[in-house]
């Protein structure tokens, strides 16, 4: 027995952008049959399968584990995948990610991301051991073990899926280019609290220097509009409070903080 | 759009050989209840500003003379004067419920080998302190001690 699905007809708004054609961003309407299960993606890609092949935008596993989907939807960002059309009215706006370069119709430019990404070395810095096997050509140690207290410590930053909502909801992203931003900062400040790593010295300076945490004001919109809760907004203030703490032990011990 | 985002703001490192648009602030921004809280929080500051100037002035007033100090308590005494203060107290309030319910989620999951007290614990301390800092400033401004 198949049930019949419900399908209503909705004005989709779509920023449109030919970086060859277009001055500036302008908008294109749409009328989609939405059906009652559809996803704001489903309603994307109906647009571009059916109604007009040159939309482009970023989509992948359709799950909310690949983080390519994000946009701005009725000017909130979304996780399209994610995001039922049947939660808003018959007009719906969509538009690329707020606050990045617009590279056509709903992509964005990722370089900046992935830049300020790299940049708190997001990966387990290993300095001692780095050495010694430079030294005697070995392999020190294959396996780092960690328990699952040490685990929890970190676990809920590594959730992130790279979508980028949180910098299209940061109003310090918005005015500050410096500003590293909530995913960057979380991911650093997640592998400052994994047990194996040793290189939060190194992710301090950087916290510290020209992109610093200090610039975030704790608007918290970032963990509001974070589809996998990895609250970023408390990373990035943990990290501040990291950096606080590092600073004041460099007053009272002879060899400073971080030890 | 709600209007132009920093000119480079999450700009590449080199320019691409694609023209980008500018990128742009979210549209919610103005009109979403979260942003409007945000700025209310933040526009408090302005206030403080005032009252910082207040309290100088009364410093310097106190400073000019027994005659200097009543006048400015006469002038304290001015509608205008207590409702900046009514307007003083619930910006502080505001700002201090808002800073405490965003304040356990920054505490790091340990301080060295120390574990900072679950969220509800830090929580309902803050508000402890506050209270009890409260009671006993109002006890020493109305003389019931010292």
């Amino acid at each position: 027995m198949t049930s019949e699905l419900k399908t209503t007809t909705k004005t989709i708004v779509i920023t449109r952008f030919d970086p060859d054609r277009d001055e500036k961003p302008r908008k294109q309407e749409y009328q989609v049959p939405c059906e009652s299960n559809w996803k704001v993606l489903d309603a994307v890609n109906f647009i571009k399968d059916e109604i007009d092949a040159t939309v482009s935008h970023r989509w992948s596993c359709r799950m909310a584990v690949c983080g390519s989907c994000g946009m701005m939807v009725n000017g909130e960002p979304k996780l399209t995948c994610k995001t039922s059309i049947n939660d808003y009215d018959d007009r719906v706006d969509i538009e690329p990610l707020a606050n990045f370069p617009i590279v056509r119709d709903l992509v964005v430019e990722l370089d900046g991301f992935m830049h300020k990404f790299e940049s708190v070395k997001p990966w387990i810095v290993r300095a001692k051991e780095e050495a010694e096997d430079k030294a005697t050509r070995h392999p020190v140690k294959d396996t780092y073990n960690q328990s699952a207290a040490e685990l929890a410590e970190f676990k809920q930053f590594s959730m992130c899926i790279n979508c980028m909502l949180c910098y299209s909801a940061c109003p310090v992203v918005a005015n500050e280019p410096e500003f590293l931003g909530p995913a960057a900062i979380a991911l650093g400040h997640r592998y400052n609290l994994d047990s194996r790593d040793e290189g939060t010295e190194e992710r301090l300076d950087i916290f510290r220097g020209e992109g610093t945490v200090f610039s975030c004001s704790y608007a918290n919109e970032c963990s509001e509009v974070c589809p996998k809760n990895v609250d970023p907004a408390a990373a990035v203030n943990q990290a501040k409070f990291g950096a606080v703490i590092d600073w004041a032990k460099g007053l009272v011990l002879p060899r400073g903080g971080t030890q | 759009m709600a209007g132009p985002a920093h000119p480079d703001a999450m700009a590449p490192r080199k320019p691409g050989r694609t023209r980008t648009a500018p990128p742009q602030t979210p549209a919610s921004w103005w009109g979403s209840s979260r942003i409007r809280t945000y700025l209310l929080f933040d526009a408090t500051g302005i206030i403080y500003f005032l009252v910082g100037f207040l309290a100088i002035g009364l410093i310097s007033d106190l400073g000019n003379g027994p005659i200097a100090w009543h006048r400015a308590l006469e002038r304290l005494g001015n509608p205008i004067y207590i409702a900046f203060h009514v307007l003083s107290l619930a910006a502080v309030i505001f700002v201090a419920v808002r800073f405490f319910r965003l304040f356990p989620k920054a505490q790091p999951p340990r301080i060295g080998p120390v574990a900072p007290p679950p969220g509800p614990v830090i929580h309902v301390t803050l508000y402890v302190v506050w209270i009890g800092i409260t009671v006993l400033m109002t006890a020493i401004l109305a003389g019931v001690i010292f």
